[in-house]
């Protein structure tokens, strides 16, 4: 899918969410469309990709057909959008998906597969204990995954690096080739679409 | 544990796998060690591993030898490996076998942090992973065997008695 279509997609759902038809959180991204199909270069079918409760763009960009994942959308699992079909795990809880993406990449270690995972991760979440265990013990045994650090500078409202009081993130310059970082601003707020919805 | 590793899916992870340092380790030290994963004490982590590993086709027996250290994985026991069959309609169904234990009290007692039996609160919290205690040890076999052959795709929790494997 190219930028504009990655664009209309989530302007669609916003719509859509503005006018009640969503019962559900949903998470949208924008800003960042660039960098993620350039990420999606190196992600080829067979692969697996886990995400957090920001993924709609994952999923179109792995080949989910676009009715599909608005469908899943529109039944209110915008946050944990799961498709088998196309390896895509995410989850809604923060860290959530680590230690299952490392678990993924160890089965295909011992089984000798070729696949490889693509985890990602906002900065806030690169930040917790669970992210250095699963990213140190991945690193330690060669395990086929990468991390890709989503850094919009904060989780809901808060500031990552105030709290942290940390003005550079853990893997901010990284070059550990097991880490990917950039830096996006989006235009959503955290969750919904700028309207206040009551349902 | 031998008739679980006759299964050429089943991986036994946790700590003191590998090497002596829990009871649960005598019911281990016949299976082949390369069907053994000593991970670090991490014990989020190594469930979240477990659920990964089922995803890529694995049947993980996830050891925890006492309630008190399987709290420390809630989250991925009742937030993931429980809730990923409804988050994808049935479309992942991983099957981990998690094996934990009521701490023993007998001859030593661990005092309150090592002991405990929080299998109704367990029932409580899982909607899909079904939580066994293990009363008697008539139960075992029979226990562990449908955990493994299961087709409904569910994951189980068996729970042990920590002074049982001294006295029954």
């Amino acid at each position: 899918m190219t930028k504009e279509e990655l664009i209309a997609f989530e302007e669609d759902i916003a719509t859509e969410f503005n006018r009640g038809k969503i019962r559900a959180p949903v998470h949208l991204y924008y800003g960042n469309e660039e960098q993620l199909i350039a990420i999606f270069r190196d992600i080829r079918p067979e692969d697996w990709v886990l995400c957090s409760w920001r993924s709609h763009y994952q999923c179109l960009l792995k080949g989910v057909p676009p009715a599909q994942v608005k469908a899943e959308i529109m039944a209110g699992r915008s946050i944990s959008l799961c498709f088998p079909e196309q390896r895509i795990f995410s989850s809604a809880i923060v860290g959530g998906v680590l230690p299952i993406a490392v678990g993924v990449a160890l089965g295909i270690k011992r089984s000798g597969g070729s696949e490889r995972v693509h985890c990602f991760l906002g900065e806030m979440t690169a930040e917790t204990g669970i992210a250095h265990e699963c990213i140190k013990y991945s690193r330690n045994f060669g395990l086929p995954i990468r991390f890709i650090v989503e850094d919009n500078g904060k989780s809901v409202l808060t500031d990552t690096r105030k709290s942290w009081n940390q003005p550079v993130l853990s893997f901010e310059n990284s070059t550990d080739p097991l880490i990917v970082t950039y830096q996006y601003t989006t235009k959503y707020p955290h969750a919904g679409a700028g309207v206040r919805v009551q349902f | 544990m031998e008739m679980l590793a006759l299964d050429s899916r089943v991986l036994f992870l946790g700590q003191a796998v590998e090497v002596p340092g829990t009871a649960m380790f005598n019911s281990l030290k016949e299976i082949a060690l390369e069907r053994r994963l000593e991970v670090p004490v991490a014990e989020e982590m190594q469930m979240g591993l477990a659920v990964g590993l089922a995803l890529q086709g694995k049947v993980p027996v996830c050891i925890f030898p006492r309630w008190n250290f399987l709290l420390l994985a809630v989250n991925q026991l009742v937030n993931h490996l429980d809730k990923v069959p409804i988050m994808s309609n049935d479309g992942y169904l991983p099957k981990v076998i998690i094996r934990t234990g009521i701490g023993s009290e007998r001859p030593l007692h661990p005092q309150h942090q090592h002991v405990g039996d929080y299998t109704e609160a367990f029932h409580l919290m899982c909607k899909t992973v079904e939580v066994i205690r293990l009363d008697e040890p008539g139960q075992i076999y029979p226990a562990y065997e449908k955990a493994l052959q299961r087709t409904d795709g569910r994951s189980t929790l068996l729970v042990e008695w920590g002074d049982y494997h001294n006295e029954k």
